[in-house]
């Protein structure tokens, strides 16, 4: 008889043990959830481990008494735990392979937390902040050169500038994510395909745009990105970028200096 | 008492399933179950798969609309409640099985199917929810992922919410009791799996990724962190 533990010899656990376990599960999932109430604790890095170990814990509850593992005869266990051990390793390997996830950027989030409103004509959300800024500055066409006066002086001297550009070529790949979306032959991490190939801006600026310099077109493309779109490149989405950035003129100019390196 | 007879009748009728019931095994477990248990454990790695895939695009989508603008994790936490009433539901459908209380199997394979329902309807609201504020699954990533997971977890509720209604026409034709309690049992295993398939995608893609915002800028910046499960290795 023991050696055949059928179905209906297996014990399960009573009426008691049942509800004893549904108010268990109840409680972690109260607790998980009071772990992320507090605005600046939710997607911390440290709630990662006790939502995992929580999450388990209800895993188990479910699996050895719900589903009577425990109870069960021992091989249905293995069977599937394997199961489960070999789902687990899928997920390590396809995220230590192909994972690249970094942290989030808070400020970021804060400066794109506006209601979105879905943008038919290029997907996503419309983006407020940016139109707002643009409805402000009321500049829709105009030329850089005139409503950024503050960075014309910089621009007459590029040639002595090495430390602007060295800032530049800093914000390039820092703070200003230009990397992301933006590819520079010999510049590490600039391996971005969304936006044009800056590897020749400085040469290319020139003859962009008939009548425009290349330091007032770059000026402008930071500035304002959506004034000029390479074709085939997505409109708004470096708007976006830039709206939430808020790069100071100084920035701007160290960015151009940078930029008008690149021959 | 007419119910018992009328039970013992049916189960006149349904011999084989008594045989497969008390058939011996190599491995001292019943054929069906065993199966149940290994199609269960190949989809842990079915789901595991779409797991993997949202974790590898996790934070790479370019375009809003991101988790954060979107995941609403107190709904969210009030749906996971039903579905583990509806797990709570099931053991009791099981145990009145068991014990022969025929009124009793039908009431908890329909409340069971009925809190599945309710887990269902939550998740249309939120994908009408989601895809009117502009997250279609062709828009970025986290919509592709988000959806394909979810919805693959919804469609195995979905077939679970059937087979429970399929056992609860059967029990009120009184052919299902202690005899024939495996029916049910294997139902139920189906249903915790999916139960506890959930309990993952929930803590994951809503307590832990529900605050996810865009593509980086500078960590250094970042005042509160949001680290990736390669942070933890």
């Amino acid at each position: 008889m023991s050696s055949d533990p059928g179905v209906h010899e297996s014990r399960h656990p009573t009426l008691k043990q049942y509800v004893g376990i549904a108010i268990f599960l109840f409680v972690i999932t109260i607790v998980e959830f009071v772990i992320i109430l507090p605005q600046n604790f939710r997607g911390a890095g440290w709630t990662i481990a006790p939502l995992a170990i929580l999450s388990a814990i209800k895993f188990a509850a479910v699996i050895f008494f719900y589903m009577h593992l425990k109870f069960d005869n021992r091989l249905l266990t293995w069977v599937f735990l394997g199961g489960l051990a070999l789902g687990f390793a899928v997920v390590f390997a396809l995220v230590g392979l192909f994972g690249t996830y970094t942290p989030s950027p808070r400020a970021w989030a804060q400066a794109n937390a506006e209601p979105c409103l879905f943008d038919h004509d290029h997907g996503g959300c419309v983006d407020l902040a940016a139109a707002q800024r643009a409805a402000e500055t009321e500049t829709p066409e105009t030329p850089a050169a005139e409503d950024t006066p503050p960075s014309e002086p910089s621009h007459t001297a590029p040639a002595p500038s090495g430390g602007l550009a060295a800032e530049g070529q800093a914000l390039f790949t820092g703070r200003g994510v230009c990397i992301t979306c933006h590819k520079i032959e010999g510049v590490e991490g600039a391996v971005g395909i969304l936006g044009p190939d800056l590897t020749n801006v400085a040469t290319v600026a020139e003859t962009r745009q008939p009548g425009v310099s290349a330091e007032e077109y770059l000026v402008q493309s930071i500035v304002e990105p959506d004034a000029y779109i390479v074709d085939e490149y997505p409109a708004a989405l470096m708007n976006a970028t830039v709206a939430g950035l808020a790069l100071t003129d100084a920035e701007v100019d160290a960015l151009v200096a940078f930029l008008l390196e690149q021959k | 008492m007419a119910h018992q007879t009328a039970h013992h009748t049916e189960a006149g009728h349904h011999a084989p399933v008594a045989e497969h019931v008390e058939e011996h095994t190599t491995t001292g477990i019943n054929h069906r179950k065993l199966l149940m248990w290994v199609f269960l454990s190949s989809d842990c790695l079915f789901f595991g798969s779409l797991i993997a895939t949202y974790m590898v695009y996790r934070g790479q989508s370019l375009v809003g609309p991101y988790p954060v603008d979107i995941i609403d994790v107190p709904i969210t936490t009030i749906s996971t409640f039903v579905l583990l009433c509806s797990s709570f539901a099931m053991v009791r459908a099981l145990a009145a099985t068991n014990e022969d209380r025929q009124g009793a199997i039908i009431f908890w394979l329909l409340t069971t199917a009925f809190l599945g329902a309710i887990f269902i309807g939550f998740q249309v609201y939120e994908f009408n929810l989601f895809r009117a504020e502009g997250l279609r699954i062709d828009t970025n990533l986290f919509g592709s992922t988000f959806f394909t997971l979810t919805g693959f977890h919804g469609a195995h509720v979905t077939l679970g919410i059937v087979w429970l209604l399929g056992l609860a026409w059967i029990a009120k034709k009184g052919r299902l009791g202690p005899k024939t309690a495996l029916d049910v049992e294997l139902a139920g295993l189906y249903w915790h799996f999916v139960d506890i398939v959930w309990i993952v995608i929930f803590t994951l893609i809503y307590l832990i990724g529900g605050f996810d915002t865009g593509p980086a800028v500078d960590p250094s910046l970042v005042p509160h962190s949001i680290t990736g499960f390669l942070g933890l290795i």
